[in-house]
């Protein structure tokens, strides 16, 4: 498909992104053609919330609605069908979870496999010689649409497109050691699920997970009670497209701090009432405190103290997404982390101490998009030029890495 | 039940006056403070938006919405409605309510925030009822942008 694009992206591009990446509904269009429903791993959930055969949760990828069922007693038979009846387009699972033996479709009762398969057809024969399909009918032509799977280590991942690198090839191996940190094997456990509407452009939300700048500068929280202070010591690696990143840092109690006094708004005389909420146990390899890993282009995977999330992005348009946490543990968690990882939840989701300032910021950063402002386009110059792992946090490197990925798969 | 719907017209007042220090008054010193959403409620799953147990959360609450975190300005106001007592259990009320948040961003329209049933634990301490329990269950599991302010 060849379109003329208006737009052209500004000079100096790789340390810009112009303000109708985030507003135009052309471009958002092509985002969901190239990249939701592109060449690219979509996160789906995690293989314990379908336990039994028969098991299903709904849920969007992009914009089109999916069910995600498991059809045996191994985590690798997992299926991702989309949402609509291959007669005429309805939606025919309503419940968010369930169990069931097949798919049938409210309206005219077509029934499916939990993999899509089509096999029933009310009246196929007509009735009473009457009516029916016709004869050269193939219900196996008609299946519902089956996405390409992969559950890896206990997470489930799906892709409308069937031309795409394993998911470990996708994620690249620096990364996929991240990955496997916190998904090492070990049976999880969902403590809950929250939701968000954020009114601001999908990208971003990928942006301010890559963003190591900005957290211990607006989120005052971390700074007063240090657990994210621009002098700890922090990796920021990137997989070679630049389009997937993890940061991490360490959190470390009893560290000399000589850069925080130099940040605005920063009482160091506070003190939480109850710090059970800062207080991690260590249970993870390695000493980071902190990891974000940001999946392009659906997911951030992110560990802090004791609490793991993972958060899934859904595009509503330029303007908006839909934001769904899980979190989750572990299976052989003992009620005492159970109750420690429902504690520190109080930092993340829309009333969270520190996630609620990045809703807040990633909406007025979309009211002040507007295309033909004096500006007209975001900067990313912190840390200079280049697309490469960092040491400090004083950097906007792995924005410009995605921006890089994203002007190649968007042809801009 | 008089008495019961002062304490709760005055605890809404206290809130949408934003007299967040007062607030913390109303809980006892091992209370439980939770809004959550409807599929976590009903599922066993304890994650909540906000959650406190103990007082000292609470505090760390206020002191995270006045001290700490960065939101547009807005306005909450705060309706409860169909109070009930389901059960007076020894020493404590049991109470159940339908609640409902108004959300008025500077610059926009009024909304709907978050709706939903509280189901609340009362005690009597030195002459003055204060939460034990307070579990506000939000119908709304969709939270538009953030919920900044409790309910």
């Amino acid at each position: 498909m060849t379109e003329i694009l208006q737009h052209q992206w500004p000079a100096d591009g790789e340390v810009f992104t112009p303000y109708w990446a985030y507003t135009d509904d052309d471009i958002y269009r092509r985002e969901l053609e190239r990249i939701w429903y592109g060449a690219h791993w979509l996160y789906c959930g995690l293989a314990v919330e379908v336990p039994e055969v028969g098991s299903y949760r709904t849920l969007t990828l992009g914009e089109r609605p999916v069910i995600m069922a498991r059809y045996g007693e191994d985590d690798a038979e997992i299926s991702v069908v989309e949402n609509s009846c291959a007669h005429r387009g309805t939606k025919l699972c309503w419940d968010r979870t369930g169990k069931v033996e097949g798919l049938t479709c409210p309206y005219h009762q077509w029934n499916y496999q939990l993999t899509g398969e089509l096999v029933g057809v009310p009246f196929r024969r007509g009735i009473r010689g009457e009516g029916g399909m016709p004869k050269d009918f193939k219900p196996g032509d008609h299946n519902l649409n089956r996405l390409k799977v992969e559950v890896v280590n206990g997470v489930v991942w799906a892709s409308f497109s069937p031309d795409l690198p394993s998911f470990r090839d996708y994620v690249g191996e620096k990364l996929f050691g991240y990955y496997e940190r916190i998904f090492n094997g070990r049976k999880l456990r969902v403590i809950g699920y929250n939701r968000q509407r954020i009114n601001g452009n999908w990208k971003l939300m990928l942006e301010n997970n890559k963003d190591p700048y900005h957290a211990a500068l607006l989120h005052v929280f971390f700074a007063t009670f240090g657990l994210f202070r621009p002098d700890q010591a922090s990796q920021l690696e990137m997989d070679e497209t630049g389009r997937h990143a993890c940061l991490m840092s360490i959190y470390k109690p009893d560290a000399v701090n000589d850069v925080a006094g130099s940040l605005a708004g920063l009482d160091d005389t506070l003190k939480l009432a109850d710090p059970r909420i800062i207080q991690a146990l260590k249970e993870l390899s390695g000493d980071e405190t902190v990891s974000a890993t940001t999946i392009f282009p659906s997911i951030i995977l992110l560990q802090q103290v004791n609490s793991m999330q993972a958060r899934q992005i859904v595009p509503k348009g330029p303007g908006a997404f839909d934001f769904m946490w899980t979190h989750f543990g572990f299976e052989d968690d003992d009620v005492e982390m159970q109750e420690r990882r429902v504690r520190q939840a109080n930092l993340f989701g829309p009333s969270g101490f520190v996630s609620a300032d990045d809703a807040e910021v990633v909406r007025m950063a979309q009211e002040g998009f507007v295309e033909q402002a004096s500006l007209g386009k975001a900067m990313m110059l912190m840390g200079g030029r280049d697309v490469a792992s960092s040491t400090t946090m004083a950097t906007e490197t792995a924005l410009r890495g995605m921006y890089r990925y994203y002007r190649t798969v968007m042809g801009l | 039940m008089g008495e019961l719907h002062e304490f709760y017209t005055l605890y809404a007042e206290t809130l949408d006056d934003i007299r967040l220090e007062a607030w913390i008054d109303y809980f006892v010193e091992d209370c439980v403070f939770q809004i959550i959403a409807k599929e976590n409620y009903e599922q066993g799953f304890a994650l909540c938006f906000m959650q406190a147990d103990s007082k000292g959360m609470i505090k760390d609450r206020v002191q995270g919405i006045v001290r700490t975190q960065i939101f547009g300005p807005r306005t909450y106001r705060r309706f409860f409605s169909g109070l009930r007592i389901v059960a007076v259990e020894s020493a404590e009320i049991v109470v159940r309510q339908n609640v409902m948040l108004v959300q008025t961003l500077m610059d926009q329209t009024s909304q709907i925030l978050l709706c939903g049933v509280a189901h609340d634990r009362l005690i009597r301490q030195d002459g003055r009822l204060l939460f034990k329990r307070r579990i506000v269950v939000a119908d709304s599991e969709l939270i538009e942008n953030s919920l900044i302010y409790p309910l």
